[in-house]
């Protein structure tokens, strides 16, 4: 029980973030969403110490943990737009995997190729 | 009356939900194989009690954006893996940050001029530009820059899906044999599905893999809108 009361009064924490990183895109016309925006202002608060680990630790791990089930009501909503992988919608599943492989590939040989030249210079 | 049926539709709806949600995880332990990962079982499970039922979308929505609402807090609470590992991307800074961006700006690029180039609509190329990035991100990039949410989601499965389908393909093709080239084109290019198998590997490439995650995440979001304005 006291587990539960923790995770909800920190999940009332991370939506405070939420609505304030909504604010802040709001108020200065900002692209990024504004959970996002909620994001860095966390990863910030935790780096300067102003917020304690301890305070988002359940309730963050709690929602990653079952990140799946927030998002099933907006994959559901796939039954409404079924009808555009018909026929030449096909071709958007190609052109996904492409791209996610073009992705995986030149992200992970850049990272690589720095990493190793970086070990070199201390060999 | 109506508010008071409304109430009982959307309380029901939220009971189903997790009890389908919490099947298909039961169901995931027992047979781990990436075609019956919880948010494919469930999202298929409940189309289908839909279509038998003759149930709207709209109808379904009424309980379902309660649960869409706490997606925007389950991103912001993504900074705490971020921060658990800032020890280690404080070391490897420069290569996971470079291998991130770069993938942020191929995945956005290269989906857009591909689906633009075989002639989709904006609605579409709006949807598949961030693909890469974890699914409730992907969905507030798509609806502020004018795609539809749930196709956005669907592409997100394809990247994350087909991306562990390909790729001892691509790690192979590139050579990526050390740990951190493998976590940057993992977590880069297909988000929580590709830093599962990644844990599954080495937790290392898994720690990699999860900040990759969520730098591309942050990435995905500042490029996008701007880079599609500059390219569509």
């Amino acid at each position: 029980m006291n587990k539960a009361v923790t995770i909800i009064v920190q999940l009332i924490g991370l939506y405070f973030l939420y609505w304030l990183g909504s604010v802040i895109q709001k108020v200065l016309h900002l692209f990024i969403p504004g959970s996002v925006i909620g994001l860095i202002l966390l990863f910030a608060l935790l780096s300067l110490k102003l917020v304690s680990e301890r305070w988002v630790q359940k309730g963050a791990g709690f929602m990653i943990t079952h990140l799946p089930f927030f998002f099933i009501p907006a994959t559901v909503g796939i039954v409404s737009y079924a009808y555009i992988f018909k026929g030449k919608g096909m071709l958007l599943i190609a052109i996904g995997m492409f791209s996610t492989a073009l992705v995986m590939g030149l992200s992970g040989a850049v990272a690589q190729k720095m990493i190793r030249r970086m070990d070199g210079s201390y060999e | 009356m109506v508010p008071m049926n409304n109430f009982i539709i959307g309380l029901a709806v939220i009971v189903s939900t997790i009890l389908i949600y919490w099947g298909s995880v039961t169901f995931y332990k027992k047979c781990r194989h990436i075609y019956t990962a919880p948010i494919i079982s469930s999202t298929v499970v409940t189309i289908v009690i839909l279509l038998i039922f003759q149930i709207p979308y709209e109808t379904y929505m009424i309980g379902g954006q309660w649960i869409d609402h706490l997606l925007g807090p389950a991103v912001v609470g993504l900074a705490y893996p971020l921060y658990q590992y800032r020890n280690m991307l404080k070391k490897m800074l420069l290569p996971v940050v470079t291998g991130t961006f770069i993938g942020a700006v191929v995945g956005i690029t290269s989906g857009l001029f591909l689906s633009k180039w075989a002639g989709f609509s904006e609605l579409i190329i709006n949807s598949i530009v961030p693909k890469s990035v974890t699914t409730p991100v992907a969905m507030a990039i798509a609806e502020t820059s004018g795609g539809a949410m749930p196709l956005a989601a669907v592409f997100v499965m394809i990247a994350g899906i087909g991306g562990v389908l390909i790729h001892p393909f691509v790690l192979r093709y590139f050579r990526l044999n050390h740990y951190i080239g493998r976590g940057v084109g993992m977590g880069s290019a297909s988000h929580a599905i590709g830093t599962a198998i990644s844990m599954e590997r080495d937790d290392l490439e898994g720690s990699i893999s999860t900040i990759a995650m969520v730098l591309s995440a942050v990435f995905v979001s500042i490029i996008a809108p701007g880079l599609t304005v500059l390219l569509l």
